[in-house]
């Protein structure tokens, strides 16, 4: 199911929400529990078991190592057990394929495909889960003997499919206490209410120039950036408001979530990008993986080293497929460089040096990300830098930039935080007035497209 | 914000989306949509099989979707709203000018024509009768002057002059007398098909490459039989303040006996089914919307008899035929399964025309099935 989909706002949604303030605040988790299986076995009831199995290791897990606390070689060998099983389920449901398949390129070697359908959220979920006996182990979290609110944790369906990837112990005061209130409530529906529109009104809208283009035969070179840029808004509105509707969901729910984007397009640096992009995704990978490697305390080699094997698999965490993790390299050595002597000069660089390299790092990287046939991908470059079949710039490109120039010229104003600057400037009085008008006319358009459109593609479901 | 703004903001959203709820539990299921011409889904039957299987949940959506109150106005509100912010089509339509809702022509591959041609190939060749083929062009070919500048648009033109190149039909040229009329009404504003004067010129080339004679446009006297026909284009846009189309007749119903087999089985019917004037699908006026087959008798006993392979340009154009032929068999492979080999040679054929859209006979898979 998802956010932005009629059945999940106007049935799921009511529902779940009067059921759990009718029900007392101790039965709430365990209603949350249920329902949130619910949400995560629409698609497909037999992965709901998958899920308990899951939370049913990770509960079990968290248990026995903090049992072992005094004996740290039999918690590590608990805790190294827990980690491969996880990594296990994901890499088979997930991986299982291309492995597969790229093996049976090796003449001589036929492996067949399974054809699984991949586990909504599976990624995101066993990352949130795998950090709770670490956690545990390191002593960053207790460790809980109630089975239902680990499972809530696990399960809870504002975070299960494409987060902000929430770590135990962020969390684990809200499970047991947590306040609810009108202010956080009406915040909640307000960053709810902004993120439809970013998913709805804005990257389904922008989406569909990039679908022109990504499947286009003859690129040329304006069209080939329209699409690209279109592309780069798409994923960035979509999966950014997603998080924003997770974050306002948890909120109705009661729950605070960390951030998980800043405006990553105002970057001056790459490294500056990946500190304001999937910001829950980075912070794991660096407290789960590159500390742990040693970071950056070993000597330069070392630490060059450490990024490219945290970046190569953070793109591969991307999804099942190789351009992913070329994508991952590609930030690997972007921020290497920076590591090594970029970031000083563009600190002393003009601002706008500074962000049109940044900008064009990361478009350029989307092509890498979103064309997932590495040959066709060269192909794109090459109609980027102006060696395209379609030549400098073709008539129908004039068209869809005469289409799009308004969506394209509102998505650009959105990436930049101009318009939450002019609104925080208005008089509470005044927000007090045009806040309910704004949600009002977002609500209204947005299902109006959700109504209209079978076109509701859900980009974070491959990951 | 104030305790009462944020009150309000969830007073707003609270009954934004619980009314829908209400509604949607209240109200009794809709069982078919008028403007999109299709069966709506209704409330699924719960069942742990249909569960497992994954349908229950797929037609549950389905059915929210479908059933979702004010569906129409919803997708009134989205098309003014893309219009708003300078689009010049929705949901595939063109917003072309003087309010002609057009669907844009993109071209197939060439192998996809290639194996059509194959079946109507060895249709022709294995037949004795002659076989005639006409492709007729959309009003995207011939009235593309008015889309939105450089809205893409592949040219029919092309593909018609390939698939004739290779076809093995006697070819009729319904493109150059449809030229040569585009200032008038032959195609509808808000349909994909040609309007019976579009038909008309159709039905001039199709005689001419038969050989055989044909009233004047003049001897004619059109009726108009609806003035707020509204087409699929329109539907689908969700551009609903361009101005309906006319619906004329240019021949009036005769003697003539017409079977049809809409339902299965021979039922004595009319060329002109009056029942659609009352709905949304008004060109299904024309014989009555889609049949497996057709039969006419007329009263020109010493005409040849003509069996016509189609798709629904030609309901429009059939009853011009009537003073030309004895008998006119029209079948539609869609939903007519049987061998026409077979059916030639029973029914005592002199002779064949198959006759589509440009963009069906690219589309339709069904065509495959003519060689039977």
């Amino acid at each position: 199911m998802l956010f932005s989909s009629l059945l999940f706002i106007f049935i799921y949604l009511p529902i779940v929400l009067l059921i759990y303030y009718i029900v007392p605040m101790k039965w709430r988790n365990l209603f949350l529990f249920i329902i949130n299986l619910v949400f995560y076995g629409w698609g497909e009831p037999v992965y709901i078991v998958l899920m308990l199995f899951s939370i049913a290791l990770n509960y079990f897990c968290g248990l026995l190592v903090h049992k072992h606390l005094n004996n740290k070689r039999k918690a590590k060998r608990v805790l190294i057990i827990c980690i491969i099983a996880n990594l296990a389920l994901l890499g088979f449901f997930k991986y299982y394929d291309l492995f597969a398949q790229t093996l049976s390129l090796i003449p001589g070697v036929s492996i067949a495909s399974l054809s699984l359908s991949l586990p909504i959220g599976i990624s995101f979920y066993t990352f949130q889960t795998m950090s709770y006996p670490i956690d545990v182990y390191r002593g960053d979290a207790q460790a809980t003997r109630s089975f239902i609110d680990f499972g809530t944790f696990v399960a809870l369906f504002p975070q299960l499919i494409a987060g902000p990837i929430v770590r135990y112990k962020d969390i684990a005061d809200q499970l047991k206490i947590r306040i609810h209130d009108v202010d956080k409530f009406a915040s909640g529906i307000r960053r709810f209410i902004i993120g439809l529109g970013k998913k709805v009104l804005i990257a389904n809208n922008i989406g569909m120039l990039w679908g022109i283009y990504s499947s286009s035969a003859e690129l040329s070179l304006l069209g080939s950036w329209l699409g690209i840029i279109a592309f780069s808004m798409q994923i960035y509105f979509d999966f950014s408001g997603y998080s924003d509707m997770a974050i306002g969901l948890g909120r109705m729910l009661g729950f605070e979530f960390l951030e998980n984007f800043n405006y990553p397009y105002i970057s001056k640096s790459i490294t500056e990008f990946w500190r304001r992009w999937h910001m829950s995704l980075g912070t794991w990978f660096r407290d789960y993986l590159y500390i742990p490697l040693g970071g950056n305390r070993h000597g330069i080699g070392r630490q060059v080293f450490n990024i490219f094997a945290v970046w190569a698999l953070t793109g591969f965490w991307h999804g099942a497929s190789w351009n992913f993790l070329f994508w991952g390299i590609y930030y690997g050595l972007f921020l290497t460089i920076e590591k090594l002597f970029l970031l000083k000069k563009l600190n002393r660089a003009p601002s706008a040096i500074a962000h049109i390299y940044s900008l064009l790092v990361v478009i350029c990287g989307w092509v890498l990300f979103s064309v997932d046939n590495v040959s066709l991908a060269g192909e794109y470059y090459k109609a980027m830098f102006g060696f395209g079949s379609g030549g400098l710039i073709s008539t129908t490109d004039l068209y869809y930039l005469k289409n799009y120039a308004v969506m394209l010229i509102v998505g650009a104003a959105a990436c930049l935080p101009v318009s939450k600057k002019l609104y925080n400037r208005l008089s509470s009085k005044v927000q007090g007035v045009l806040s309910p008008v704004l949600i009002t006319v977002v609500l209204i358009f947005s299902t109006a497209y959700l109504v209209d459109s079978s076109y509701n593609p859900f980009l974070y479901f491959r990951f | 914000m104030s305790k009462r703004s944020n009150l309000i903001q969830i007073i707003i959203f609270i009954a934004f989306i619980a009314t829908f709820l209400v509604i949607l539990i209240a109200l009794p299921d809709k069982s078919f949509s008028q403007k999109e011409n299709r069966v709506l889904q209704t409330n699924p039957q719960f069942s742990f099989s249909a569960l497992f299987g994954g349908d229950y949940t797929s037609h549950f959506e389905t059915y929210i979707t479908d059933q979702f109150p004010m569906r129409d106005t919803w997708v009134v509100l989205k098309a003014g709203s893309e219009t708003a912010v300078g689009k010049q089509e929705n949901n595939g339509i063109y917003l072309c000018k003087d309010g002609i809702l057009i669907e844009p022509y993109t071209a197939p591959q060439s192998s996809k024509l290639d194996s059509r041609l194959g079946a109507i190939n060895s249709f022709a060749m294995s037949q004795e009768i002659p076989v005639y083929f006409a492709l007729i062009p959309s009003a995207a070919e011939l009235w593309r002057d008015v889309l939105p500048t450089n809205a893409p648009n592949d040219s029919q033109k092309e593909i018609i002059d390939y698939t004739y190149s290779l076809s093995d039909c006697i070819n009729i040229d319904v493109y150059t007398v449809l030229e040569n009329h585009t200032s008038e009404y032959i195609y509808f504003h808000t349909d994909h098909h040609w309007t019976a004067l579009g038909a008309y010129y159709g039905y001039t080339a199709i005689m001419d490459a038969m050989g055989l004679d044909y009233s004047d446009l003049s001897s004619y006297t059109p009726k108009v039989v609806s003035d707020s026909f509204y087409g699929t284009a329109h539907s689908s846009s969700g551009y609903c303040w361009v101005d309906p189309d006319r619906l004329e007749t240019y021949v009036p119903a005769g003697s003539e006996t017409v079977i049809n087999y809409a339902s299965g089985s021979a039922q004595e019917s009319k060329i002109y089914d009056k029942a659609f004037l009352e709905v949304k699908d008004k060109y299904s006026y024309f014989f009555g919307g889609n049949t497996p087959l057709i039969q006419i008798t007329t009263e020109n006993a010493d005409a040849p008899s003509l069996l016509i392979i189609r798709d629904s340009y030609m309901d429009a154009l059939s009853p011009f035929l009537l003073e030309n032929f004895s008998a006119i068999h029209i079948i539609d492979l869609r939903y007519y399964k049987l061998s026409l080999a077979e059916y030639i040679t029973e029914n005592e054929i002199d002779s064949a025309l198959i006759c589509y859209s440009v963009k069906n006979f690219a589309k339709d898979d069904n065509i495959f099935l003519i060689s039977r």
